[in-house]
């Protein structure tokens, strides 16, 4: 606890490069207290991993994070600068978790209006849907997809978007192993490509296997960032993977 | 300044959100389902209103004075068009609803509101859409004028545009409220009862407080079916217009404020009170607005032009003092046959009502009541008539000017038609309904995918 708070006071000190700052995000709901002086910083081209079980602050935090749900305090920096809530779109997209949006609509048509308001070629829209296969269920209603297909639609949206930082929550969520694995192949090219990108993980191993750092959050509260070097130094457990250095943070 | 890697919330195209807009509101059931009512609703108020012209033409047929009586407007316009306001009233804020209330209930609003568009034109886009779904509303009662005017009916142009165009306007103020209800539930069944509230209760306000004293006469005159009735009266009414638009605008303005979910609960308030003060002032500033235009053919809403040119030279205020009841019938009988056309004849006429919180039951026994006092340049003048014919004489009196000769030819002739519209039936019970099933199936078929965007192949 000691070890993340001193972290989380100085979050940019060991990060010169910060891509975004989160800085003291505070949250309550009522007397529950959603988030508790959340800070962290948010590397160039890193995947960083929001990760702590259901009910931790992940989706709270990253509402807060993309302007969607107002936080009690706390500050958002982008590239050092505050951005007001409402201008933070023009910096990250957030992709929400469990959505069927615009069920009744065909999937090409969700997808075409993705790309033309944010006037992106039809040669990205293509990669996005080649990438995540989507082109068996272009002519079907959205709402008649499958839980994996609509949340591959869900991806490929998120792929289309411009932004240079993408916030997702649960990616990985309604895909089996070997779909799983797929998808993490995708984001790890996004990254590679340039494109930042934070993802909340419940599940440890996913986790592990597809982000450069992690912040571990348990109830509301920060409970150790880095990578998992890091976090192993951090809880004197040189071979412990993620999940045992989760259950020592928290 | 703007970060090289940010994305310009500004200048995104317009045509892919209105072309999505669009496609959701069609996309609904509720706009077919309102439809498929709407054609009996106006087919049956069609055929019946031009049933009962036609057995009132056929009593007119050798009288040109009650033929003068029968205007196309009051008989058949009017009850056919009654279909489509049951219908708005009713109806149309589940469709209007529709457009947000579904993307926040499945979470496409926090996408939406993601996108490169401002809250205002998220709105500007649903309104639009909303004001698409009026349109197809329209075609029943479209083509029930179609088919009166190929059954031989006559149409006065200006004052049938006034009545399309008081239906747009409520139309639009009803969509504007149940997107505003929308915007402000979690759910489209909660936005539904705070919108029919507002509908349904101001038609409830409409007839059970209309003509009530005091107060309850200004609460009723806040019903959404006012709206309607003046565009009824062939009256385009500036200061209405402008009321309808701040009222719409309004609602729309506060629909922006409540759509992002991101905005802190105070900051919405404070701006909805913004949104409020701002049509407030508008609507104070309509209801000063007293110009208006007759439309009706037959001019009800005026005195003949001879008498509307000789009164509107009347400069000097004229006070009008009546002692009648609101409630009481010959004040009703007044209002509509000589104030309400001063109001727009004089340009300082000043109506006072000495009764003002006073029943007819309680009043009656005083000697003075129902007198009228005319005051005009120093000069008064009493009398107890509600009808133009005499009323007109005291006041040229008064202003002592000579009574202006009656103009030729301006007498309404009034336009009797016995016509059989039961085939026009068929079209409202049948072929329409088909047309609209066509409608549904053409809306919801598969879309083209383009080539370019499955060319790297896409698999599973």
């Amino acid at each position: 606890m000691t070890g993340s708070t001193a972290i989380a006071r100085n979050p940019t000190a060991a990060h010169p490069t910060a891509l975004m700052e989160v800085v003291g995000v505070a949250k309550r709901y009522g007397e529950q207290r959603a988030l508790v002086d959340i800070s962290f910083t948010v590397n160039a081209g890193e995947v960083l991993g929001l990760i702590g079980p259901n009910g931790s602050g992940k989706t709270t935090l990253l509402e807060a994070v993309a302007g969607l749900a107002p936080a009690d305090s706390g500050r958002i920096l982008w590239r050092g600068t505050s951005p007001a809530p409402s201008r933070r779109r023009e910096f990250m997209f957030y992709l929400p978790d469990g959505l069927r949006p615009w069920d009744e609509q065909y999937v090409a048509r969700v997808v075409e209006f993705f790309a033309a308001a944010y006037g992106r070629p039809a040669s990205i829209t293509a990669q996005a849907i080649g990438a995540l296969g989507l082109a068996p269920v272009l002519r079907k209603q959205v709402g008649a997809l499958s839980k994996g297909y609509g949340r591959r639609l869900m991806l490929a949206l998120a792929l289309i978007t411009p932004q240079p930082l993408l916030l997702m929550d649960e990616p990985f969520d309604g895909f089996d192993l070997r779909q799983t694995r797929e998808i993490m192949a995708v984001v790890r090219d996004v990254a590679s490509n340039g494109r930042t990108l934070v993802l909340a993980i419940h599940q440890l191993i996913d986790a592990e296997r597809v982000c450069d750092r992690f912040v571990l959050l348990a109830d509301g509260q920060v409970r150790g960032i880095g990578t998992l070097a890091d976090l192993r130094a951090q809880t004197g457990m040189p071979a412990a993977g993620l999940e045992d250095v989760f259950l020592a943070l928290t | 300044m703007r970060s090289p890697d940010a994305v310009p919330v500004r200048g995104a195209p317009l045509r892919p959100l209105l072309a999505k807009e669009l496609r959701e509101i069609v996309s609904g059931r509720a706009l077919w389902t309102m439809l498929l009512i709407l054609c009996p609703l106006v087919g049956y108020s069609f055929w019946q209103a031009v049933v009962l012209y036609g057995e009132a033409s056929a009593a007119a047929r050798d009288s040109p004075v009650l033929a003068s009586g029968l205007s196309p407007l009051d008989g058949v316009l009017v009850p056919t068009f009654g279909a489509l306001y049951v219908a708005v009233t009713l109806l149309f804020p589940f469709v209007a609803i529709r457009s947000l209330g579904r993307e926040k209930e499945t979470g496409a609003l926090r996408l939406l509101v993601q996108l490169p568009y401002r809250a205002p034109t998220l709105i500007a886009a649903k309104m639009t859409a909303i004001f698409g779904a009026w349109l197809l509303a329209l075609v029943p009662a479209a083509s029930a004028v179609v088919i009166w005017a190929a059954l031989g009916g006559h149409l006065y142009a200006p004052e049938t545009a006034d009545l399309l165009f008081g239906h747009l306007l409520y139309g639009l103020l009803v969509g504007a409220i149940a997107l505003f209800a929308a915007s402000i539930s979690e759910s489209s069944a909660t936005a539904a009862i705070i919108a029919l509230a507002f509908t349904i209760g101001s038609w409830v306000l409409d007839f059970a407080l209309a003509g009530q004293p005091g107060a309850l006469d200004w609460v009723a005159r806040l019903s959404l079916t006012q709206t309607l009735r003046t565009f009824e009266q062939g009256l385009f009414s500036i200061g209405l217009l402008l009321g309808v638009v701040a009222a719409i605008a309004g609602f729309a303005a506060l629909s922006a404020v409540w759509l992002h979910p991101g905005m802190p609960p105070r900051t919405k308030l404070l701006r909805s009170l913004a949104c409020v003060a701002a049509v407030a002032v508008v609507l104070a500033l309509a209801t000063r607005l007293g110009s208006s235009l007759d439309l009706a053919e037959d001019r009800r809403n005026s005195f003949s032009a001879a008498d509307q040119r000789a009164l509107a030279e009347l400069r000097a205020p004229l006070l009008i003092t009546v002692r009648l009841a609101p409630e009481d019938p010959r004040y009703v009988d007044l209002r509509r046959n000589v104030l309400a056309k001063l109001e727009r004849a004089v340009p300082g006429v000043v109506i006072r009502l000495a009764t003002t919180g006073q029943s007819v039951v309680g009043s009656t026994g005083e000697e003075a009541y129902g007198e009228i006092e005319y005051s005009y340049a120093g000069r008064t003048d009493k009398s107890r008539s509600t009808s133009p014919r005499e009323i007109l004489p005291l006041l040229y009196a008064l202003a002592e000017r000579p009574v202006p000769p009656p103009g030729a030819g301006e007498d309404y002739p009034g336009y009797p038609l016995v016509a059989d519209a039961r085939p026009a039936l068929l079209w409202f019970f049948a072929g329409l309904p088909l047309l609209i099933v066509l409608g549904w199936w053409w809306a919801h078929r598969a879309p083209p995918v383009p080539a370019q965007l499955v060319k790297d192949g896409g698999q599973s």
